[in-house]
């Protein structure tokens, strides 16, 4: 008995020691440590002045920096339709100077802070920031109220601005990703406010001092407005310091209309975009879906993962790996106040843009007829659970994720509860979200040069060919002389 | 040997120690965190800091392996051993690596410089095992086979093309490296023409995987919400029985070229518009030196107001793009400005402009306000940096690298946090001389 505990306690031994081949441990990855990982973000506390403004404040112990920032809850989609882009220069137009002070004081001042203004337009919202040293941010609340609550606009800095933003398209629109994106967003969004945001750079030569001074008058309300200031601060002295001098701000804001959703593309439809420099082709297709407080948000964003969200998902699986149709794919998706998007993207070399496409519709298809397995459902929101909260560590991050929930008034599954519900997805509420949302017929976008159009106008029934800055050029329908 | 190395650890680890071989450290927090400075028996350098705000950890790990290493008819092979470290081990498969840690929400990524090649992952603060076993699998038994080699050989070339296609100012930012860094150690790029990078065979490729992607050649930095009880334990339990390699030598020193030193050529690269690359080589400097090259960076070229955006960009308009870089190359280091001008005749302006800005440097003082300003965009640059655990853990890495004192971290800030206007006066006279000045003007179409 004693020789066989021996000769057991001597495999043991040999089985764990390198110098007959590996330890055993290394065989197998370990397990995730027992105990449980919990988001917990730094409480968020609000008020609201006498003018109606909301002043939100986070300390975040062990921050370095701090952060201010105005968010004003209009976006791109409260541009004018004739004035499209005219909410992104309203919010680069802040800083430029005031009535009694001028644009180059105001940027002396910021960059004697160490820092520099950062303007940031979405859908639905803008952010005005500013991130200083800890012992700067009193400065940085004061240069904030002079710069938003007398801003004056003149053409001269307009001009500039201008030319800044016009020319910051056109590069970003050298990616022909971007500029397939942009242009589903014009075709998702037909007859819908969310139309204006997707632009041609051109348009913004046409806006004007008095537009953006109007824009403003409009919606740099008080009211419509919040002050948000994090990391290494005082939470109560930075909230009365901006009440002291915000609290001063005049002006009503009558509210908004709420803006119904479109209603989801549900016919064929193939658009072509013409990026003559393009190296390779960017294919996109996608389709409207809920909005960010809907209930099926959560299920949906499961499914994406599912569809696209890493190289272990289904479109990267099937694209690259095993069709090699695309040097990636992926798949996103966005929510805004009055709906969402979700699209498929795809990079692809001209000879398989047909196949690429084809695989990105039957996938989409495959994931609304048939639920996603138990296995991708669960990968799917572990990488979720995961990685939520990554996307807050960040001070751009961070800032991110609470000027969206200030601008949308999303409740508290939107900030450190996201992970608890995406735990609460199932096959069953996958199953059901993928067959209201993924069932309508997605449009697809490709962007290419214009000499890869041939197959593409072969390859399906019809394709409407649109310029680089998205005008109509023609439709080719099969089978019709050219 | 390595069996009684294994018995130790077994031991060590009964009785819940970890066998480091080096001083155990807590270093003071000047930045707002502590670091824990240990090494392994086998020469691992192992860094630990926590961090508790978020339920993440970073796992970084830095070999001693950039193009540095290289030698002539090699070069892409550090950059191609990059992409091989993700084409699995003994326990890891192809792109398995990615899988895992993507599979809990991880992100990861891997980048190779002059002097090293880093990797990293960030993910939830439970699966910090998963990312310790899958570091130490591949430094401990990374699979190069002809098969994977070819492979990545190929995927390596077409990425290189692509990019090349893209950016049709590659070439020229390539070249002007080789100029401002006349030496093949330091000046070389990444990947060069791709012809060096089809003829690497196995044994280059093995050859230089056992020289450099070592314990003794690496830092393994962990920052996070870990226990660091339980972080000593499992990085002793992963990475403790990897032997060491061979003595690793120093990187060579540079040997800059003189008669390479003034140079005003065209590039005979075909670009879209004109413009011009224009850079300064400082080497060798003295200590602390390096801080004052820093915050004149961002002094000359850092925001709207800086001295030469504002002249270029707003005075003169002379160019329509500019970017300035400081290069820093092991103990060598360039600043390197990049312009677009819509013509010839506002290239030459442009140049003369850059001149004239750092001339004037040379004759008169800064003033307290402005170095004041430099200085604290300087510091809010170098604390947004540490602002995630993937930016502080390649911090500790290149600090680890460079020889810096892990018990004084952030003491460089102190130091330009009191640098005098006479001493920029100083320094400008002392290096922005013709002799270290180059200039690569672009032959546009």
């Amino acid at each position: 008995m004693r020789g066989v505990v021996a000769v057991a306690a001597l495999a043991v031994r040999l089985a764990l020691s390198p110098a007959f081949g590996q330890e055993r441990f290394r065989r197998t990855p370990p397990l995730p440590d027992a105990r449980p990982v919990e988001l917990k973000l730094p409480e968020v506390r609000t008020a609201v002045l006498e003018n109606g403004l909301t002043v939100a404040t986070a300390v975040q112990p062990g921050a370095l920096t701090a952060t201010l920032m105005l968010v004003v809850k209009a976006g791109e989609a409260d541009s004018p339709p004739d004035r499209p882009g005219l909410a992104g220069l309203t919010a680069r137009m802040i800083g430029k100077g005031t009535k009694r002070l001028s644009a180059e004081y105001f940027e002396n001042m910021v960059e004697a802070m160490g820092t520099e203004l950062s303007a940031e337009t979405r859908m639905d919202y803008t952010t005005v920031s500013l991130r200083v040293l800890p012992e700067q941010l009193d400065r940085g609340i004061f240069a904030l109220r002079l710069m938003v609550l007398e801003a004056s606009f003149s053409e001269r800095e307009l001009a500039a601005v201008r030319r800044e933003a016009f020319w910051g398209l056109v590069d970003r629109m050298k990616d022909p990703e971007a500029l397939a994106r942009r242009h589903l967003f014009r075709v998702l969004f037909e007859g819908h406010p969310y139309r204006t945001a997707a632009y041609a750079e051109d348009v913004i030569k046409f806006i004007a001092a008095k537009d953006v001074a109007a824009f403003y008058e409009a919606f740099y309300r008080p009211a419509n407005a919040a002050v948000i200031v994090f990391g290494a601060i005082d939470g109560e002295t930075a909230a009365r310091r901006v009440a002291g001098h915000f609290g001063g701000w005049q002006g009503a804001f009558p509210g908004r209309v709420a803006v119904p959703p479109p209603s989801p593309n549900a016919r064929d439809r193939v658009c072509f975009v013409e990026a003559p420099n393009a190296p390779s082709a960017a294919v996109v297709a996608g389709n409207v879906v809920m909005d960010a407080s809907g209930p099926d948000v959560f299920p949906f964003l499961v499914l994406m993962q599912v569809l696209g969200g890493t190289t272990r998902s289904r479109l990267f699986m099937s694209l690259r790996e095993t069709k090699g149709y695309a040097f990636y794919a992926f798949s996103e998706a966005a929510f805004f106040r009055s709906c969402g998007a979700y699209w498929a993207r795809a990079l692809a070399p001209p000879e398989t843009i047909v196949a690429a496409a084809r695989e990105i519709l039957r996938e989409i298809e495959a994931l609304a007829a048939a639920p996603a397995g138990p296995a991708e459902i669960e990968e799917g929101k572990s990488f979720l659970i995961g990685n939520l909260p990554a996307r807050f560590e960040s001070p751009e991050g961070f800032a991110e994720g609470l000027a969206r929930r200030v601008a949308l008034g999303l409740d508290e599954a939107q900030w450190d509860k996201g992970p608890e519900r995406v735990k609460l997805v199932n096959a069953d509420t996958a199953g059901a979200a993928a067959r209201r949302h993924l069932a309508a017929r997605p449009i697809v976008v490709i962007a290419g040069r214009p000499e890869w159009l041939g197959p593409v106008a072969e390859a399906f029934a019809s394709v409407e060919v649109y310029d680089p800055a998205g005008t109509l050029v023609r439709t080719l329908v099969k089978g019709e002389r050219q | 040997m390595k069996r009684a190395a294994a018995i130790v650890l077994l031991l060590a680890l009964a009785a819940g120690r970890v066998p480091a071989a080096g001083p155990l450290a807590a270093a003071p927090d000047p930045l707002g965190f502590a670091v824990e400075d240990l090494r392994l028996s086998n020469g691992l350098r192992v860094l630990l800091s926590a961090d508790h705000r978020l339920p993440l950890v970073t796992v970084a790990v830095g070999y001693g392996a950039g193009t540095v290493r290289e030698r002539p008819g090699q070069e892409g092979l550090a950059y191609l051993l990059e992409n091989l470290m993700f084409q699995g081990s003994e326990n890891v498969g192809p792109l398995q690596h990615i899988g895992f840690v993507q599979k809990v929400g991880g992100e990861l990524n891997a980048t190779t410089g002059v002097d090293k090649s880093l990797y990293y992952q960030t993910l939830p603060s439970n699966h910090l095992a998963l990312a310790l076993w899958l570091e130490s699998d591949r430094m401990r038994s990374l699979a190069i086979t002809a098969a994977s080699l070819e492979r990545t050989k190929a995927e390596v070339a077409e990425e290189h093309l692509g990019r090349l296609r893209s950016d049709p100012y590659l070439e020229g930012s390539i070249r002007m490296d080789e100029l401002i860094f006349p030496d093949f150690p330091y000046g070389h790029p990444l990947i060069g023409t791709g012809e060096a990078l089809g003829r690497l065979t196995e044994a280059d490729v093995r050859g230089f995987a056992r020289a450099f992607y070592v314990p003794n050649n690496a830092v393994l930095a962990v920052v996070g919400d870990f226990d660091p009880a339980r972080t000593r334990e499992l990085v002793a339990r992963y990475f403790e029985t990897i032997p060491p390699g061979g003595p690793v030598p120093e990187p060579p020193r540079p040997a800059f070229k003189r008669e390479s030193d003034v140079v005003t050529r065209s590039a005979r690269v075909p670009v879209p518009g004109a413009g011009f690359h224009m850079g300064f080589r400082f080497y060798p400097l003295q200590p602390g030196e390096i801080n004052i090259l820093r915050v004149l960076e961002v002094l000359l070229f850092e925001g709207e107001t800086s001295r030469v955006r504002n002249r270029l960009l707003r005075r003169d308009r002379t160019s329509t793009h500019l970017s300035a870089v400081l290069d820093e190359r092991l103990s060598a280091a360039a600043l390197k400005v990049f312009s677009l001008n819509t013509n010839e005749i506002m290239v030459e302006r442009a140049e003369r402009a850059v001149l004239a800005e750092i001339d004037k440097l040379r004759t008169s003082a800064v003033s307290p306000d402005e170095l004041t300003k430099a200085k604290r965009r300087y510091r809010l640059k170098y604390l947004d940096r540490l602002s995630t655990l993937r930016g502080r853990a390649l911090y500790l890495i290149d600090a680890a690298f460079a020889g810096a004192d892990m018990a004084a971290l952030g003491r460089d800030l102190d130091a330009v946090k009191d640098l005098e206007p006479a001493a920029v006066l100083a320094f400008v006279a002392r290096y922005f001389t013709p002799q270290y000045r180059v200039v690569l003007e672009l032959e546009y179409q």
